[in-house]
């Protein structure tokens, strides 16, 4: 199957802007501490046309900073990411094709309250030249129908809907520009549980009508596991491990995976077992000062010296999977 | 077994311009002595106002309009302020969702559970210390002694949740009221104050409610669950028995749309519509718009009918357990 997306060494960090008693004593010579959030470092993998592909890490791993640069929001520190073979971005860092979109997680704050829905589903359209002002509305109204919105949905104000229809306005405004990519950061981490399900399945939907290729971004590990083709786990800005979603659920070859998996409650229907989790120890260390070696080494159980010390490459581990392991888990 | 906590047709309503919000509408259940129970249901169903009325957290607009609230046979509702707050932290203690928001930013970790020995009686520095250092250390915060020094800030997130959980814990109260504890944190996280929980409750004999809208972490910690929907309890029974054989169609509905019930990648079973708005409720029972097995009979609501010692249900058309 061919690319449509390749991240290739993708870094982005953050550098804090100094406060002006920081620049001043920069100026009269004092040593200032940057404190540099490495929020993606060093990051290749491919994305294949037409797959979902998950994306899976805790709070701060850098996973939405990731989306963003592969919807080209936020241009990358370092290394670059294509689309069919270009660079996404233009020689000025901006990005030039309506072919990636993005979906967020937060339908309250990603919908301009002040515009009428119509108008944020066509604005980009009309500048993209896919529809012309005169035939914004039945535009806006194909893609209205296309998430299971009425057509007079277009006439009303976002606060008029409910969290879930608003998601699928989200939805509508990304699938209006024609991409071939959607970027999905979280989309349905802020629904009520008996909504989630109509999203994922409009997204399942959606995906079989346009040949949509799709990130999944998630901390839901259930969600991403039903919807996706291929899996990817991020810890501290790196991927840890890559591969085929029901494989890697079966048998996870990183040790951070497994313990990952391991700390989901599941439902108990069984009154006689004793739910068991064996949590991971200890906390996600601080993206300013990850640890040296294997990020995970600290609450690895299986840590030895050479974790300590050298950062593991991503290799080949058979079967359309890679990890980042010295010692892999046996598949 | 005698209850500890025992709620009968309370009634919470807030007062708004469109008229009143009845938030939690006639809700009766009871705890015993070291029981964990599980209050679940999805945002606007009034769980966590639920937990808070126990406590006398409401304020105006919101009003605790009916019902009671026995604490050991006492009533609670309509208690004045100041036996309340005897009550509070003492007898009956709460953990927030939001451990950002539950603890003074400008007040040292040890300084804020001083205050919290201190409200319930008079502790010498030395003694609230050694106590404090001892609760801290038994909910995992590692160097419990230097840490009671630091400010809330200098804490991640799960450690923060841990120090809110310790001052919960700090005058031994028979019941912690839960809201959402976990719902903030990590998964790697929750998993480790799931265990320490359920683990410190048993050891303790503390009883717990424990509000959530996750099925799945209610289930790994309550032995008893129940289940709201627009401001009332729709369905009880043991944790293990409702999840295997939901009675009543929004529990199955529920359960049913969840991806660990669906073969991956084809269409999750979904509830049609969306939660019903408080101001806008149906006439009847409040789910039948959504449900597939309504007909004439539930625009009358139906009563929480018992089935069994352990189960209720408030359905016209429950569905038929194995066991019914």
């Amino acid at each position: 199957m061919n690319a449509l997306v390749e991240i290739r060494n993708v870094s982005k960090r953050f550098v804090p802007r100094l406060s002006l008693g920081e620049r001043i004593a920069a100026r009269l010579g004092q040593p200032i501490e940057t404190r540099t959030v490495h929020a993606v470092d060093g990051v290749s993998f491919a994305i294949r046309k037409g797959e979902v592909l998950g994306l899976v890490g805790e709070s701060g791993c850098g996973k939405s900073t990731l989306g963003r640069v592969i919807a080209g929001i936020h241009p990358p520190s370092a290394g670059f990411v294509t689309l069919d073979g270009a660079p996404l971005l233009g020689p000025d860092g901006r990005k030039r094709t309506r072919r990636v979109q993005m979906v967020f997680q937060d339908p309250f704050a990603s919908l301009d309250p002040r515009i009428r829905i119509g108008e944020t589903i066509s604005e980009g359209p009309i500048a993209h030249g896919l529809t012309t002002k005169a035939e914004a509305r039945a535009y806006a109204a194909q893609w209205l129908a296309a998430v299971g919105l009425p057509a007079d949905a277009a006439d009303r104000f976002p606060h008029q809907f409910s969290g879930g229809q608003r998601q699928r306005v989200a939805i509508a405004r990304a699938l209006a520009m024609k991409p071939d990519m959607l970027v999905c950061d979280e989309p349905v981490a802020s629904l009520d549980v008996s909504i989630q399900a109509q999203i994922v399945n409009l997204l399942l939907k959606l995906r079989r009508e346009f040949g949509l290729t799709m990130l999944f971004i998630s901390h839901d590990l259930g969600i991403v596991r039903h919807i996706s083709d291929r899996i990817a786990i991020m810890y501290l800005g790196r991927i840890v491990e890559l591969g085929p979603t029901e494989a890697v659920y079966a048998a996870p070859a990183h040790p951070y995976t497994r313990a990952l998996l391991d700390s989901i409650p599941k439902l108990v229907t069984d009154s006689e077992t004793l739910v068991s989790f064996k949590p991971i120890t200890g906390e996600l260390p601080s993206p300013l000062s990850p640890p040296p070696g294997c990020h995970f080494h600290l609450r690895c159980p299986f840590a030895r010296s050479e974790c300590r010390e050298i950062v593991p490459i991503r290799r080949e581990a058979g079967a359309g999977r890679d990890v980042a392991c010295h010692f892999p888990l046996e598949t | 077994m005698t209850a500890l906590l025992a709620v009968s047709d309370l009634a919470t309503h807030f007062a708004t311009r469109q008229g009143a919000l009845k938030a939690v509408d006639g809700v009766s259940f009871s705890i015993a002595e070291g029981e964990i129970i599980g209050l679940v249901g999805e945002s606007g169903s009034g769980k966590s106002v639920t937990g808070f009325s126990i406590l006398g957290l409401i304020d105006p607009p919101g009003r605790i309009v009916g019902g009671s609230v026995k604490l050991r046979g006492r009533e609670l509702v309509g208690l004045p302020a100041r036996d309340l707050r005897a009550i509070r932290g003492r007898e009956i203690a709460m953990v927030f969702q939001d451990p950002s928001a539950t603890l003074n930013p400008v007040l040292t970790i040890g300084m804020q559970m001083r205050l919290a020995l201190e409200a319930h009686g008079a502790v010498g520095e030395a003694d609230a210390r050694t106590r404090s250092v001892e609760v801290l250390a038994r909910v995992g915060i590692p160097d419990a002694g230097r840490r009671l020094d630091a400010y809330p800030h200098q804490f991640s997130g799960g450690m923060r949740q841990r120090v809110a959980i310790a001052i919960a814990l700090l005058n031994r109260p028979r019941l912690i009221i839960c809201d959402e504890p976990t719902t903030a944190l990590d998964v790697s996280i929750q998993a480790q104050i799931l265990t320490e929980m359920r683990d410190l409750a048993r050891e303790f004999g503390t009883a717990m409610i424990w509000i959530s809208h996750d099925l799945a972490t209610v289930s790994s910690i309550a032995s008893r669950l129940l289940v709201m929907y627009a401001g009332r309890i729709i369905e009880e029974g043991p944790v293990a028995d409702v999840l295997r054989e939901p009675r009543h169609p929004y529990t199955a509905g529920l359960l049913a749309s969840l991806p660990a019930n669906a073969r991956p990648g084809m269409d999750l079973r979904q509830i049609p519509g969306s939660t019903p708005s408080l101001f806008d409720l149906p006439p009847g029972c409040a789910f039948q718009p959504r449900c597939e097995r309504r007909s004439d009979a539930c625009i009358v609501m139906p009563e929480l009918v018992a089935v069994g010692p352990a189960r209720r249900h408030r359905c016209h058309h429950p569905l038929a357990g194995a066991q019914a």
